[in-house]
């Protein structure tokens, strides 16, 4: 049955569709449209285990990392590029080994994410032959074996059935509990669009079992299904719609605000050091109670001034 | 003249591998400030693509990544990632893609590169982001590879092979089944090094201004032939112009 209000408040989205050693995918691209509130609330409410599939990642990946949320990371790439150009927490995690990690090509990720949009069990690629992904594994054989929360392997080297003398490279598609993605538009019954770069968001919403969308604007849908083309998903999609004003930031999101050059800064000092980690999150983080306390704490001067001009599409210098 | 550091050169130097009216991956950083400024001076018509789906960009400012707004001013598409990847994918059975441009921490004298870890993978001293875009646009179109000349980049082995190069001579990708493109040149702060046709191997094609070739042989980890160095030219007006309003 098709409900027609899917709108719930941050916590209650997450709560409800995050749980304790569930497998999530994020939205997103390194700095732009990220869905940060979502990753907020997932600190606050302490959620723990998490496989994570990072994607095209950023300091999301590195939040909920350096908060403790995550015990497998799902790797191809996390640069708060131009600001951080390694993620200080998962860099330290990784080489301190308390989180597990695998490590892919982007490309490849990104296939495995419209594989799992498409419903299909496994990728055949040319990726990755000749580097050590192929046989270096971040997650030991007999983990990858064991545990029911991963498939029975990586990957493995194959030939082509229909072209013998081809090598090629399989792996199984990702069973993504819940995917987050952070909109510009969305009906209260969950049609959404994206404007800009989409990036792997629609994969990951349709491959997920569940999925949490949070909105700049929550708007009629008459507006939405006046230009149904320009619409990314229908209400069939998404289980959760969430209002979620400025919710990308510090990342960027076309038609509505720049990055936030000066927090990327500041969160790259406070994710040197394990203090200063916990004081970032102290005061941004656990010291703010929902999206709204968080935008009263960066103030109205600094979000509007972050509001792209229009002709540029961003804040220009 | 004489106040050009190497990183403009080298700069320029990477500007300079991408003609008009090519058509070139460019991944975050350096690239992204070489491939400009070839937009604003030599290579007007040259079409620039990215991983994040942004397609032909045209950017007024430096963008601060592949997925920047500034990137997509103007561009023709904003593809789906997957869209992009399909495109690479079968960029060289068709041809559609001249070179692709990408950097790494440690490189061999076969142009792999490593942009995973330092040390035992497992346990690194320390760790990178990893792949990105680089292993797909190493494994499926000629490249021009951009890195900080120092010793310890430019190693007999790397510690991990993220991206793979010509892998240990002319038979190499094809042995593990990957297509016959690969490195074509790299470009560092002391200079420009070519890959052999036959060996593909390393050797030093152009030193900058300023920089001694047994400089280079110092930076590098391993023999390279310095045999047919040649200093490069420097930069037009133009191009120092752009730059100096760039940088």
């Amino acid at each position: 049955m098709k409900s027609n209000n899917k709108v719930m408040n941050m916590k209650e989205a997450v709560s409800t569709f995050v749980h304790d050693g569930d497998c999530i995918a994020l939205g997103g691209f390194v700095t732009n449209r990220k869905p940060y509130a979502a990753v907020r609330e997932i600190i606050r409410q302490g959620i723990k285990d998490l496989y994570l599939e990072g994607g095209p990642a950023g300091g999301d990946v590195d939040m909920l990392i350096g908060a403790g949320c995550v015990k497998v990371y799902f790797n191809s790439y996390f640069a708060n590029s131009g600001f951080t150009e390694v993620c200080r927490r998962a860099r330290h995690a990784i080489e301190q080994g308390t989180i597990l990690w695998e490590d892919y090509s982007l490309d490849v990720q990104t296939l495995l994410y419209h594989a799992a949009a498409l419903g299909l069990p496994y990728i055949a690629v040319k990726n990755m032959l000749g580097s050590n992904m192929i046989d270096k594994w971040g997650i030991a054989a007999e983990v990858w074996e064991k545990d029911p929360k991963l498939a029975s392997r990586k990957l493995m080297v194959t030939s082509n059935p229909f072209n013998p003398d081809e090598q090629v490279c399989l792996l199984p598609t990702p069973k993504i509990d819940t995917a987050i993605i952070h909109v510009q538009r969305a009906s209260a019954g969950g049609i959404c669009r994206i404007y800009g770069n989409t990036f792997v968001d629609v994969d990951i919403a349709m491959g997920a079992t569940n999925c949490i969308v949070t909105c700049e604007e929550l708007v009629s849908e008459d507006v939405l299904r006046k230009e149904p083309w320009l619409n990314q998903l229908p209400e069939l999609v998404p289980d959760a719609i969430v209002h979620a004003p400025y919710g990308a930031h510090p990342a960027q999101c076309t038609n509505h605000y720049d990055y936030d050059g000066q927090f990327l800064k500041m969160y790259d000092q406070a994710s040197r050091t394990d203090e200063e980690f916990i004081k970032y999150l102290t005061e941004w983080i656990y010291g703010t109670e929902d999206n709204d306390a968080y935008l009263e704490k960066l103030g109205v001067s600094r979000l509007f001034n972050l509001r792209v001009k229009p002709g540029y599409g961003y804040v220009p210098l | 003249m004489a106040q050009l550091t190497n990183m403009q050169m080298m700069a320029v130097a990477l500007a300079r591998q991408i003609k008009d009216g090519m058509t070139c991956i460019i991944g975050t950083g350096l690239p992204l400030l070489g491939a400009t400024i070839a937009k604003y001076t030599t290579a007007p018509n040259a079409v620039l693509i990215f991983e994040s789906g942004i397609i032909d960009g045209n950017p007024l400012e430096i963008p601060t990544s592949v997925s920047d707004l500034r990137l997509a001013l103007g561009a023709s598409v904003l593809w789906p990632q997957y869209r992009y990847l399909g495109f690479q994918n079968n960029a060289y059975k068709k041809g559609k893609i001249d070179l692709g441009f990408l950097g790494g921490a440690q490189i061999d004298i076969f142009g792999n590169l490593n942009s995973t870890s330092i040390g035992d993978y497992w346990h690194p001293d320390s760790r990178f982001p990893g792949s990105g875009g680089a292993n797909g646009i190493a494994t499926n179109v000629n490249t021009v590879i951009i890195m900080k000349h120092e010793r310890r980049r430019f190693c007999e082995k790397v510690d991990y092979i993220t991206s793979p190069g010509w892998i240990d001579g002319p038979d190499g990708r094809k042995r593990l089944g990957l297509p016959e493109v690969g490195p074509q040149a790299l470009v560092t702060d002391l200079g420009v090094m070519g890959f052999d046709k036959e060996t593909k191997r390393m050797y030093l094609a152009e030193y900058f201004p300023g920089v001694k070739i047994e400089q280079i042989a110092e930076n590098t980890g391993f023999e390279m032939d310095l045999s047919r160095a040649v200093i490069a030219e420097p930069p037009s007006e133009e191009m120092l112009d752009i730059l100096k309003k760039l940088m």
